[in-house]
């Protein structure tokens, strides 16, 4: 399966994507995001097609926000990994940019894990891995993608099932790393906000009007990481939470803010310590 | 055989001429002369004027002018032409004869006896024929001269041992020894391959010019060897961090072996570093070979490089050559400022992150007035983001500077990053960026100034730029150690070729005056290729651009293969590169670092305090452990010249590694210290540049008034000395009426006067 973006296909860096100069705080951005309301709401920017997504190489910008595609069970419109897209990474996007001075890409990248240009994106993001089935080719992809110098961020699994099946597709990609718990003193939880607590973020729906904030036996949330043997970072999990969701609705004012400012800062750390570690 | 060939025409050789006055002395009064050449030639002329008939107005001219001029011939002869030399007075005046006894008198070249040989057999015994024609003149006074010089009263005294020649000492020395004495001359004998430290010998020639004591050069050897490979020089950085990549320029030279190749072997301490081939020049040219090696073990490395000798050459101690590096065990750190988050933070860390001689901080700007500093050693460092003040920037060695626009800094900040190039000697990388250079407004800044590329104009609002690139080096970034990733030579040039694209975002065309590059971009946005990395001495240090944004692309591109190591190579070999040699507060050199044992070493310290303020009224003093391992001190006094600079002069006797300990203090506080390192002992430099020096030896002959021999020529030597105006002389006449010359001019012109009358049917 290969898609083609449908957004307007002027260069990326002459986008008409200019930044207000004041929100700079996550309070700040996710005010301006529920203000803007449907104005970010999703619109059909995905179509199948048999033409090559469209990337860039090389790359303008000095971001892209690039989410993975990856081949699994069927969920979204398009697949497990579409949960939330587009709406989710492009009101991450505007909020890292005004958190941030990152010259970053206004809005969605996917790129599929089998694609040789997935490298030029060092950065990688992708959620619902509880549905994921990679192919062969996929599996290759990522390991040289990883391998090479790239970060994983995996986001929006939950509980014990699903983290068996993460755990068993990462396993064919990385078989020779453990996964570990990321302690609150390590450095990509101070990169740009100090993160005292690993809050669990629930999904929209929950967490209000005394509905859990889990789902399923997943109960607490965990920052977990892959290490080479060098100790570099190469997957950060973030289990049991959803950052996507308090993403993609941080514009509805029924969202519950302090969700959505911890997956702000938490998501602009993953971000800055990406680019620098 | 053009003198002898004089001499049979002139009467007398050259020399004769040279020396001698020219004069009349006729036997009769000059008019009585003159008057009875015209009365000889004027009726000759008259007669062929009245002459008719079949002679024309050419005919007579030539006919009178063929008469008058033998006529004059004649005349001149009646007038009793003569030259008065000055001649010596035999047994009044003395001779000293001056033998080069250094080690290159041994080599055999222009036949099968060495130079020494050939040198013992003319001057070598009494009763050869050179010496018993000079003595029958000269009371002779024999002196030897290598290194140094002393009286020599037999020539089985001559060992041809020494390890340096230095003639101007020899000369100084002979001519102070003979000083109380009608002088006649000095003859030396040698083969003019001058290697001493002294370098007195102008001064000795202006001295012996001054006391008019004529200099006679009796050259030994061949000018160029029929087959020799010589090593002349080579260009090797004093000190280098422990593991980086090291570019040594080894020059050259060969005859009889053009065209062939060979290897040049570089060793360390016996093991064999590389191998480079070489295709040797053609005969008599210089020719460049760069070797690339590394070297890990730290401290004062002696290296060799040599080129194994070939059947039949005339010299093989000049197949090699040694180089000091001393190859510095230390971390130089470089701050990295970065003005947004990039991947070129991510992986350039990465890239050295292993690299035990270089140590990156991170300073990187991540939103208005908050920054993130990484692998900082204290955690209150930088935590005000970039440094203020002179003393905290110039605690690094280098500085990258990532994309951050002009404005960012205060003009004391931009200042003071020229100042830390500049006055600091450090090493500074501008990198490529959407605020880096001309787009981020930094023409006309004091930074600009420090930079290697000239900055257009700034940019129309807008009017952005972004070009893909493909990055090659430059014809002289080729051999340079920076562009060497990790692959053969030969091979180098593919590599590179193959790499990614990359792209640039900021218009830099030109060099400035003096900046060279490494690295060229080409791209569809460029008709020709533009700099990609360049870089220049500025003040004390180097200041380099690389005008790309994103060579972790290098790293991250799908056509680089995981185990490639061209990113971390090059940023490995860039920024040591960047900061091998900087400067710290005292910084310990020495004009030369290798030497014959004996010579003098000038040792040079650059002082400045903890601003990197040049610092006059220091105490500098060295400490000096000789090779035996006893210590001596040698205080260094402020050289006048340059601010900061103090020197000393060190004689290294013994033959082995000095090591010189430099402090200095100032009021009793310590400013700093170095270590350097002087190597003595022997170097076989008598073999180095041994071919007769011919155009020298002329030079000193023709400036004192002697003249120029070789072996083959000198047995006119003792009749040339004794035509001298120095010491003890008479003056004599020498006739010029019967040189044969006139007689054939005379017989010449009258018979083509007889000729030529014939042709006309005079006669």
């Amino acid at each position: 399966m290969v898609f083609l973006r449908e957004t307007p296909q002027q260069p990326a860096g002459r986008r008409a994507d200019t930044e207000a100069p004041l929100h700079r705080t996550v309070l700040g951005t996710a005010a301006l995001l529920a203000g803007l309301g449907a104005s970010t709401s999703p619109s059909p920017l995905i179509a199948q097609d048999d033409v090559v997504l469209d990337t860039i190489a090389p790359p303008e910008r000095a971001f892209y926000f690039t989410r993975a595609i990856y081949s699994g069970f069927r969920r979204g419109r398009f697949g497990s990994w579409s949960v939330d897209f587009p709406k989710a990474d492009r009101q991450f996007v505007i909020g890292l940019r005004h958190l941030t001075n990152i010259d970053a890409y206004a809005f969605e990248h996917p790129v599929r894990l089998d694609d040789p240009r997935l490298r030029q994106y060092p950065l990688l993001y992708a959620l619902e891995v509880g549905y994921m089935q990679l192919t062969p080719a996929e599996v290759r992809g990522l390991r040289s993608y990883l391998l090479a110098g790239g970060l994983l961020v995996i986001d929006d699994f939950w509980g014990s099932r699903e983290w068996a099946n993460f755990e068993s597709e990462i396993r064919r990609v990385l078989p020779e790393f453990a996964i570990e718990d990321i302690p609150l003193d390590h450095p990509l939880l101070h990169a740009f906000y100090d993160i005292e607590e690993i809050v669990q973020v629930p999904a929209r729906g929950r967490g209000v009007n005394g509905a859990p904030t889990w789902e399923r036996d997943g109960f607490t949330p965990a920052l977990r990481g892959i290490h080479d043997d060098d100790g570099r970072l190469l997957v950060v999990i973030n289990w049991n939470t959803d950052l996507g969701d308090a993403w993609e609705w941080a514009d509805d004012p029924w969202y519950p803010l302090p969700y959505s400012n911890f997956a702000y800062q938490l998501g602009v750390n993953l971000i800055i310590y990406g680019m620098s570690h | 055989m053009l003198e002898r060939l004089f001499e049979l025409l002139f009467k007398y050789r050259p020399v004769v001429f040279e020396r001698g006055e020219f004069a009349f002395a006729p036997p009769w009064p000059a008019v009585v002369v003159l008057v009875l050449a015209i009365a000889v030639a004027v009726p000759a002329v008259l007669l062929y004027r009245r002459t008719g008939g079949r002679l024309d107005r050419r005919d007579r001219i030539v006919l009178s002018m063929l008469r008058v001029t033998a006529v004059g011939i004649l005349g001149f002869c009646l007038l009793r032409p003569m030259l008065i030399v000055a001649t010596v007075v035999p047994q009044e005046n003395f001779l000293g004869i001056l033998v080069d006894d250094s080690r290159s008198m041994q080599i055999t070249d222009g036949g099968d006896a060495s130079r020494a040989e050939r040198v013992l057999e003319a001057f070598g015994s009494p009763t050869s024929p050179l010496v018993s024609a000079l003595a029958e003149r000269f009371k002779l006074r024999f002196f030897r001269f290598s290194e140094t010089a002393r009286r020599l009263n037999d020539s089985t005294e001559l060992d041809f041992s020494g390890r340096r020649t230095d003639l101007g000492r020899a000369l100084d020395m002979a001519r102070r020894e003979l000083g109380g004495v009608p002088l006649a001359g000095l003859i030396v004998v040698t083969d003019g391959a001058e290697n001493g430290a002294s370098g007195e010998t102008a001064q000795s020639i202006l001295q012996l010019q001054s006391d008019g004591v004529p200099v006679y050069t009796v050259g030994v050897g061949d000018r160029r060897y029929a087959r020799d490979i010589a090593l002349r020089r080579a260009s090797a950085p004093g000190r280098v961090l422990a593991g980086s990549a090291i570019a040594v320029d080894v020059e050259l030279t060969q005859s009889g072996y053009g065209g062939t190749d060979v290897e040049l072997v570089v060793e360390d301490a016996g093991r064999i570093l590389t191998t480079t081939p070489v295709d040797l020049p053609r005969d008599g040219d210089v020719t460049t070979a760069r070797v690339h090696f590394t070297v890990d073990e730290p401290g004062p490395r002696s290296l060799r490089f040599r080129i194994d000798p070939r059947d039949g050459e005339a010299v093989t101690a000049n197949n090699e050559l040694a180089a000091l590096i001393v190859v510095e065990d230390r971390r130089p750190r470089i701050l990295y400022f970065e003005g947004e988050p990039r991947f070129e933070v991510k992986f350039l860390r990465r890239a050295v992150q292993d690299d035990e001689h270089v140590r990156v901080v991170v300073l990187q700007r991540t939103a208005d007035e908050k920054f993130y500093a990484i692998d900082v050693d204290d955690e209150d460092d930088l935590v005000e983001g970039f440094p203020t003040t002179r003393e905290e920037l110039f605690r690094y060695d280098g500085l990258v500077l990532g994309t951050v626009e002009a404005s960012f800094f205060t003009h004391d900040q931009l200042r003071m990053l020229a100042d830390f190039v500049g006055r600091r000697g450090g090493g500074l990388l501008a990198l490529g960026g959407r605020r880096s250079f001309a787009e981020g407004g930094y023409a006309g800044t004091p930074l600009a100034d420090a930079l290697p590329v000239v900055l257009e104009r700034r940019p129309i609002e807008g009017d952005s730029f972004f070009a893909p690139v493909r990055i090659r080096p430059t014809a002289f970034g080729a051999t340079h150690p920076v562009t060497q990733l990790g692959t053969a030579d030969d091979a180098l040039e593919d590599r590179w070729r193959s790499l990614p694209a990359l792209s640039a975002v900021n218009r830099i065309r030109e060099l400035k005056p003096g900046a060279s590059a490494l690295l060229e971009a080409t791209g569809d946005g460029f008709d020709d290729p533009v700099p990609a990395l360049a870089y220049h001495r500025y003040g004390r240090g180097r200041a380099a651009v690389l005008a790309v944004q994103d060579t972790w692309l290098w790293q991250m591109h799908a056509d680089i293969p995981l185990e490639d190591q061209t990113h971390e190579t090059l940023w490995r070999q860039l920024l040591r590169w960047l900061v091998e040699d900087v400067p710290n507060h005292v910084t310990a050199t020495a004009d030369v670092d290798l030497v014959e044992s004996g010579t003098p070493v000038t040792i040079t310290a650059e002082v400045s305090d903890s601003g990197y303020i040049r610092v006059n009224g220091a105490d500098v003093d060295a400490r000096i452990v000789a090779p035996d391992g006893s210590e001596s001190s040698v205080p260094l006094e402020w050289s006048v010249q340059r601010d900061g600079e103090y020197r000393a002069t060190i004689v290294p006797n013994q033959d082995g590694r000095y090591e010189v300990h430099v402090d200095a203090a100032q009021s009793g506080a310590p400013l700093g210290a170095d270590v350097m390192y002087v190597e003595s002992g022997d170097l076989g430099s008598e073999f180095r540049n041994a071919e007769l020096q011919q155009d020298a030896l002329e030079r000193i002959a023709e400036e004192t008034g002697g003249r120029y021999y070789d072996l083959g020529s000198v047995e006119t030597l003792p009749e040339d000395v004794s035509f001298t105006e120095s010491g003890t002389t008479v003056r004599e006449e020498r006739d010029l009426w019967d040189m044969p010359i006139l007689l054939i001019a005379l017989l010449a012109f009258l018979a083509a006067e007889w000729t030529y009358r014939r042709q006309r049917g005079l006669a």
